[in-house]
């Protein structure tokens, strides 16, 4: 069994293109970056791979475990099975689509993933900001069916590596448009920056990995705007550099919520979207949205702007 | 005494993660932002929470702050974070109190939530902002 860790070899990549985006930061955007914000960011990387270090076997069982009740087998020498690897990588792609939309579904998902969020930043940095705690939710679940289809975990987790590492590359406001036919199948700066948005229109759009296709087969595509500035972050923004506090700080909310509500309700406040609330004091994504369309009338009609402009680098000072 | 790969893989990216934020800083990347005048104030609120429309705003002298009311009697304060702008819609936990002697326009917003921390103006108008605050607490007693 091949022992291979893509993102492991990929992390002095990460460290030579976030100091490369720095530089054109300093002459073409100097707002892009923020010394505190980078390194919670950065904290949050590495912070990331020590808990999954120390979580992360659990994980693993469980794939073997599923792995064992396979319905299909590639045979002993499966990594030489060529064509699996690219089929696991679109299937592992698709879970990786529905992991991440229950991720800002389903708050208890949401507590481990909005630390990728809430940056109020967009740039290489804010790729690295992984979650710490993503092993205490239930992400594991989406993965199981291509262990019980057959594929081996480490080929499940190499795949998944190659996944991660290209997400990388798409945090950035360097890049305005790639070619149109790879707009059209490929997540993207463009099609991820709607994604980090906290624009209503934007809001819980854009969950794909690699392959924006899942989005507008699904119905979650939203395409980038060019003239509505992009706000980055998170609805109620964290206001504090905190390291500690920003991983925590969903979990501790959602704790108290739980604590604090009647028992009909506590349940809802795990599973339920982020921002409900039983006595509809907070606002979903939903209810933004719809606000914002209401004030604004048909002049916000979901947009279906066109891949005009192509390998634009952003001009200083543009949204992106 | 041999450190395992994972340790020093740990210790690299320690290592790499505080040469770059001292770069970014070296860099001065993120210049912090600055508020020049009311109509800022209110577009700062609008982007703090969508839909916040503020029919009154008062600017710190700094422009590093400021307060923000919409037309439900909503208080908003707003700070800088980092090279942006954090708001919170100032609820019963809110306090306000006035620094130095009366008269004077200094004014600390504690909006109850510890991690968000306590935010310092200076603005015109300050008790009156302060009263504004406050009462938000005694509605909510009341």
């Amino acid at each position: 069994m091949p022992d291979f860790n893509p993102t492991q070899y990929a992390v002095p990549l990460f460290v030579v293109a976030v100091l490369a985006e720095m530089i054109w930061a300093k002459y073409r955007s100097p707002e892009a970056y923020e010394p505190k914000d980078t390194l919670v960011s950065l904290s949050f990387g590495l912070g990331s791979t020590l808990a999954g270090a120390l979580l992360g076997g659990f994980a693993l069982a469980v794939m073997v475990l599923a792995y064992d009740y396979r319905v299909a087998d590639f045979g002993a020498q499966w990594w030489a099975v060529w064509w699996a690897w690219p089929l696991c990588f679109v299937i592992d792609d698709l879970a990786y689509y529905w992991s991440h939309r229950f991720a800002h579904r389903m708050r208890w998902m949401w507590a481990a993933h909005v630390n990728h969020h809430s940056s109020q930043h967009y740039n290489l940095s804010t790729a690295l900001r992984q979650s710490w705690t993503g092993n205490l939710t239930i992400g594991i679940v989406f993965s199981l069916p291509l262990a019980l289809l057959g594929f081996h975990p480490a080929m499940i987790a190499i795949c998944g590596g190659f996944n991660l590492i290209y997400q990388f590359w798409i945090h950035t406001e360097a890049i305005k448009r790639m070619p149109a036919w790879f707009e059209a199948v490929m997540n993207t700066p463009s099609h991820h920056r709607v994604h980090h948005a906290t624009n209503p229109r934007y809001l819980d759009r854009n969950y794909a990995g690699v392959f924006i296709i899942w989005d507008r087969m699904f119905g979650t595509f939203e395409a980038e705007v060019d003239d509505e500035p992009i706000r980055y972050g998170i609805v109620k923004q964290l206001g504090s550099f905190n390291l500690l506090w920003a991983v925590f700080h969903e979990w501790v909310a959602m704790i108290e919520d739980i604590w604090r509500s009647p028992w009909r309700h506590k349940l809802s406040y795990l599973l339920r979207e982020p921002g409900w609330s039983h006595d509809g004091s907070r606002e979903t994504s939903e209810m933004i949205r719809a606000k914002w369309q209401a004030r604004a009338g048909s002049e916000v009609a979901p947009a279906a702007t066109s891949v005009a402009t192509r390998n634009r680098i952003a001009a200083r000072g543009e949204a992106a | 005494m041999t450190l395992s790969p994972f340790l020093l893989q740990a210790a690299g990216s320690l290592a790499a993660i505080l040469a770059l934020a001292g770069l970014a800083h070296w860099l001065k990347l993120g210049a912090a932002p600055v508020m020049t005048d009311e109509d800022s104030v209110r577009r700062a609120a609008g982007e703090a929470e969508a839909g916040f429309i503020a029919i009154d705003a008062a600017r710190d002298a700094k422009g590093r702050a400021g307060l923000a009311r919409d037309a439900h009697a909503r208080i908003m304060v707003i700070k800088h974070h980092g090279n942006r702008y954090a708001g919170r819609v100032l609820g019963p936990k809110a306090q306000a109190r006035l620094q130095g002697d009366p008269g004077e326009t200094a004014l600390e917003v504690d909006c109850g939530e510890a991690r968000f921390g306590k935010v310092f103006l200076i603005i015109p108008d300050a008790q009156a902002w302060a009263a504004a605050i406050n009462a938000l607490n005694v509605a909510h007693d009341a």
